[in-house]
This record gives C-alpha cells, sequence and structure tokens, in this order.
C-alpha cells in the first residue's frame, strides 16, 4: 500500500549532500552575479553595497579596446574551436579504431588514452613544460637541433614571431591530449551497445571498414556525438587548469596563452579585482547553465530516471 | 570462404569483441589500427618516461640514456627532496622543504574529500534510489544539471564566502585555528565538485540491489536507517570503493582549491611543484622530477589495479 510521502527519512539522508550544494553551488551562484554589479577589490567585503553596472560597462570598453583582452577573446575562440574539433573528431576515430580491434589490444589502449587524464595536473603540465623549454635542455629544442631543423633553440609559446599560432598549437595540444578520451569512451561504450547483427550483415552484403564505420556505425551514434559536442564545448569553456601553470612558468604568452577562464581567474586571484572579475565569470555561469540544459535533454534524462521500486 | 557467425551479445564489455567482424582480414586490421592508435599516443608516453628517467639522473634527459651518452643515473635527486634540500645552489638560499609534510598535506587534503564525497554521496544515493519524496525528480534533475555546470566557474563567491566565514572562525576558535580551517575548507569545497556525479554513480549501485531482500526487512520492522547500514551498505561496498578512488584522486591530483583556499605555509605535492619550477634554474629540475614522479605513484598504483572499473566509470560520465 502505498502511503503517504513521508519527509522524515528521506531529508535526513539528503541533508549532508543538500547542505554542500547550499553552500558550494546555490549561494555562491547568485553571489557570483551579485558580485558582479559591486566594485569588490581585495577581498574587502564592506564594498559588497555598492551595486552599478560599472563591471559590464568596462567589460564591454576593454573587449572592445584593451589590447591584452582582445588577445584572450580571440585565444578563447581559436582555443575552444579547435580543440572541440579535435576532441570530438579525435573522440570518434580513436573509438571507432578502438571497436574494430581485438580485446586484447583495444583494452590496454584505452587505459593509456586515459593516462593524461588521470595524471596530476602539475605533473602532466611539467611534462609540457620541459618538452617545450626555450633553452637547449628543452625536449622539442633537442630533437630539433638533432635532426638539423633549426640553428637556435626557440622560445615555442613566446617568441613573438611565431606568436599567436604557436601558443594556440601548444594550448591544443596540451587540452587535446586530456580532452579526447572522454570521446573515446563514450563512443566506444555506444558502438558497443549496437546490436552485433548489423555490423554482421553489412560485413556479409560486402562493406569495407570504411563503409561500415560511415554508413552503419556513425549514423547510430549521431545522438552521443552531439551530447559529447555540447559537453565538450562547456568544459572547454571553462577549463583553466591544464593552462594555468604553463602560463605562470612562462611556457606561453601571458595573453595569447590565457582563456576566458583564466583570465577570470588571474584577474580574481592575482590583480585582486574580484568585481570585475565575477562581471566576467556571470558570462561563464549563464553559458554553463544554458548548456548544462541542453546536455540534460541529451542524455534523455527522463527515461533514466524510474521511480523507486516498492515503497512502504 | 567459411562465415563464422558466432552472435554472442552481452555479457561483460569486451567480450564480445572477438566475435563479429572477423569475416574481414581481422590480423591486418588490428595491425594497422594498433599502429596508428600506438603512434599518435607513443609521444606522450615517451614524455612520461623521460620524466621519470630524469629524476635518476644527474641532468634533465632530452633522449634515453643509452651507454655512451655520458648521463649518470645516481639516486642523488631523491635523497636531496627527502632532504628538504630543493637546489644544491652555493650563494642562493632555498627555504627547504619538508617533504613528508608536504606528503601528509596531500593526503589529508585527499582523504577528507574522499570521506566528504563517500559519506554525503552515499547517503543521498539511496535517498534517490529508494525513497519517495516530494521534490525527488526535480532534485535528481537539479543535481545532474550541477554535474554538467562548471563548478570552477563559482570559485569567485565560494572564495568570497570563505572570507566572510574567517571572522566568525576567528572569534570562536582563535588565530591559531585558521590555517586548519583552511584545510577544513578547501576540503569540502573540493569536494562538492565531484558531489553531483557521485551521487548519480551511488544510485545506480543502490538501483542495481533487488528491493525484495531490503523488503523482507522492512516488514520484520526494521528502521530505514537499519536497512540502509545493515543491508544495503555491505551490497554496495564495490561500488563504495569505487567512489572512494575517484574521490581520492580527485582530492590527490588538485591545483586550483588548493592553491586558492589553503594557507600559503601548507603546501601539497602540487604547490610544491608549481613553487619549485617557478623558482628554480633549469638544472635543478631532476629534483622537482622526482617530486613529479613520486606524486604520479598512487595515480599509476590505482589505474593499474582498477582499469575496468576505470572504463566503466568513466562512460558514466566524467567532465573532459
Amino acid at each position: 500500500m502505498p502511503g503517504r510521502p513521508r519527509p522524515g527519512p528521506a531529508f535526513f539522508f539528503l541533508l549532508p549532500a543538500l547542505a554542500l550544494i547550499l553552500v558550494f553551488y546555490v549561494v555562491p551562484l547568485i553571489l557570483s552575479v551579485y558580485i558582479g554589479f559591486t566594485p569588490l577589490r581585495d577581498w574587502n567585503l564592506q564594498r559588497l553595497g555598492e551595486l552599478s553596472l560599472d563591471n559590464y560597462r568596462r567589460l564591454y570598453h576593454l573587449v572592445l579596446h584593451d589590447p591584452d583582452l582582445r588577445k584572450v577573446v580571440q585565444t578563447t575562440i581559436v582555443f575552444t574551436s579547435v580543440t572541440l574539433a579535435v576532441n570530438v573528431l579525435g573522440g570518434l576515430v580513436l573509438a571507432l579504431a578502438m571497436f574494430f580491434m581485438d580485446e586484447w589490444l583495444s583494452l590496454p589502449y584505452r587505459l593509456l588514452w586515459l593516462l593524461p587524464r588521470m595524471t596530476p595536473v602539475a605533473v602532466y603540465s611539467l611534462l609540457w613544460y620541459y618538452f617545450f623549454l626555450p633553452g637547449r635542455e628543452g625536449i622539442l629544442n633537442s630533437w630539433l637541433m638533432s635532426l638539423g631543423l633549426i640553428d637556435e633553440p626557440r622560445a615555442w609559446g613566446k617568441d613573438p614571431e611565431l606568436l599567436p599560432y604557436s601558443a594556440w598549437a601548444i594550448l591544443v595540444l596540451v587540452n587535446g591530449f586530456v580532452g579526447v578520451s572522454f570521446g573515446m569512451i563514450v563512443f566506444y561504450s555506444a558502438l558497443k551497445s549496437i546490436p552485433r547483427e548489423q555490423v554482421i550483415a553489412a560485413r556479409i552484403d560486402g562493406a569495407s571498414t570504411l563503409q561500415l564505420a560511415r554508413h552503419v556505425l556513425i549514423p547510430q551514434i549521431r545522438w552521443h556525438i552531439v551530447y559529447v559536442t555540447v559537453w565538450q564545448l562547456l568544459s572547454l569553456l571553462t577549463t583553466f587548469a591544464h593552462i594555468f601553470l604553463l602560463v605562470e612558468w612562462g611556457t606561453l604568452d601571458r595573453a595569447w596563452g590565457s582563456n576566458w577562464a583564466l583570465y577570470v581567474f588571474n584577474t580574481a586571484f592575482l590583480t585582486q579585482d574580484q568585481g570585475f572579475a565575477a562581471a566576467a565569470a556571470t558570462v561563464l555561469v549563464a553559458v554553463g547553465v544554458v548548456l548544462g540544459l541542453l546536455a540534460l535533454r541529451l542524455m534523455r534524462f527522463r527515461e533514466m530516471m524510474v521511480e523507486p521500486k516498492g515503497e512502504l | 570462404m567459411a562465415l563464422r557467425l558466432r552472435l554472442r551479445r552481452g555479457g561483460p564489455a569486451g567480450e564480445a569483441a572477438g566475435a563479429d567482424v572477423e569475416t574481414l582480414e581481422r590480423r591486418r586490421l588490428n595491425l594497422v589500427l594498433g599502429l596508428a592508435v600506438g603512434l599518435g599516443l607513443a609521444p606522450v608516453l615517451y614524455l612520461y618516461l623521460l620524466l621519470v628517467l630524469s629524476s635518476f639522473s644527474n641532468t634533465m634527459l632530452t633522449s634515453l640514456p643509452l651507454p655512451g651518452s655520458g648521463v649518470e643515473l645516481t639516486l642523488r635527486n631523491w635523497e636531496m627532496l627527502f632532504r628538504g634540500q630543493v637546489a644544491p645552489a652555493a650563494g642562493k638560499i632555498y627555504t627547504t622543504r619538508d617533504i613528508v609534510l608536504i606528503i601528509l598535506n596531500t593526503l589529508v587534503v585527499a582523504l577528507g574529500v574522499t570521506a566528504v564525497v563517500v559519506a554525503a554521496s552515499v547517503m543521498a544515493g539511496y535517498a534517490f534510489s529508494r525513497l519517495r519524496f516530494r521534490w525527488r525528480r526535480g532534485l535528481m534533475e537539479f543535481i545532474i544539471l550541477l554535474h554538467a555546470f562548471p563548478g570552477v566557474a563559482l570559485i569567485i563567491a565560494v572564495y568570497a564566502v570563505y572570507v566572510w566565514s574567517l571572522g566568525p572562525v576567528r572569534e570562536l576558535l582563535g588565530r591559531d585555528s585558521l590555517a586548519a580551517y583552511s584545510v577544513f575548507y578547501t576540503v569540502l569545497a573540493r569536494a562538492s565538485l565531484e558531489i553531483p556525479m557521485s551521487i548519480w554513480l551511488m544510485k545506480g549501485f543502490f538501483d542495481r540491489i533487488p528491493w525484495e531482500v531490503e523488503w523482507s526487512a522492512l516488514i520484520d520492522g526494521a528502521s530505514r536507517f537499519t536497512v540502509w547500514r545493515r543491508i544495503l551498505l555491505p551490497q554496495v561496498k564495490p561500488g563504495i570503493a569505487a567512489l572512494a578512488i575517484f574521490a581520492f584522486l580527485a582530492g590527490w591530483e588538485d591545483l586550483i582549491y588548493v592553491r586558492v583556499f589553503l594557507y600559503p605555509q601548507v603546501k601539497t605535492l602540487a604547490t610544491f611543484i608549481e613553487e619549485s619550477v617557478a623558482g628554480l634554474e633549469t638544472a635543478y629540475l631532476p629534483v622537482v622530477a622526482a617530486a613529479g614522479t613520486l606524486y604520479l605513484i598512487p595515480t599509476i598504483v590505482f589505474f593499474i589495479a582498477t582499469q575496468r572499473l576505470l572504463l566503466e566509470a568513466m562512460s558514466g560520465g566524467v567532465k573532459g
């Protein structure tokens, strides 16, 4: 007999999680938008009372006229779109390759491709810092010099002759190796759930591997492709951990190597201009909410949410 | 040509793989794809190898230390790391760092995040899987939305709350407790990032348990809490283990939250590496390579020990 909903036990079990969500998501979400309207600087919370649109006016003005912020905007657009393409297409190619491989080969490969994602950010950045080191000690310089391709070592992420493309290439490379595994894993499990009969039927009809991928496999995972694209777009717009150290350590030019999210972070915690940073972050928050809702729709949430079995 | 049609479906992921596409030349396909995929990753793996080897070398390596290359293999970097001398330079004064303390700090943050994430999501996961309450669907939807939402975009406001809370904490617990409080806050803030996904994972684990077992216990008059603790928890142990590993790794690897919220004197391996690279001349990087290798060890251990679990949980949706 289904009784009336009782708030008691549910409330007790949900309390810790809800408290954390309230303190670290709900309150900050509102507060973040609010701070964007205040002149908060140096965490002087007394300034939270003065409300104005100044930060947004300044942001608008700087995007139009400040050379550094203009570079950041360009970097954000190029970095996000190119890395998105690399991650989604690369993930698709990898997943198809793993799908056609034998299990004994594909399992270790799938694991190894996850390694950059699992590596602590500081160590992963250290690898690339050392790879692109400006002097002769840098791995890339040392390789290219021993091959005779360059005469003098170069500062790959900062050399004015190579900017901005070299900085962008480094950003895409560093983040691509981390990001590509997400698409790979999602697409691979989607491919695995396609009925095997279809693959075999296509094979019997004489389809080549490429034809099989193009006409049988990819059409069936198109919703997964859309989902991964939305999800990755959201992540790439807000990611900065893997870029942060490379900029701080001087591997990358500060303006050409920063995306919007890193600019927000550095404005808040380095320049200590939190009101302005919060205004810039609000743009990210808005994008996050919209794309998050879209990703939710694509996950077909309602189908996953079954009613709880039995209730006394 | 014999067409072997073995229609094996289902079963654990992967076992079906060998069965289907063998109507074409599988061996060659394996070889070509294997080489291509391997070549794509080889440069990165090579960088990992060079980092680990450099920690045993008198200089940072740019190629493998083959005999005759003049590279000397040594344990000196590791010795220096554990003695806290990051740079041997005479004339320049570097702060010595207690690496054991730094490892302990990193562990405290990682274990703290693990405890918070496991406790909160095992409880909430049960509620979403088993209890019927008013805002259930809406709340779950909201939590999934949070999973997609980038929590790090809120870090400014999370820090503002932290600054605001410092005053009352100083009043209540005294100035000396502020460093400990910063660890506490870091743990909670970092754990919160993992909470939405963990609740979702945990709900999945509870959903798999047959309802009948609990039902009979409830009929016998056990309370909800007793059923949860005595009957359900033992059955979701694998789920709890998986969750704990991921939460531990998340806390272990974190850089941004640790850097923002921890007192500057409280270093973890991440901020230690950050500081060392920024402040050192290139010649002393092998010691940092040793610190990096040390930092990698737990990750690699879990990585090898939990392969299938890792791949499964990843396909459940992890931030990319």
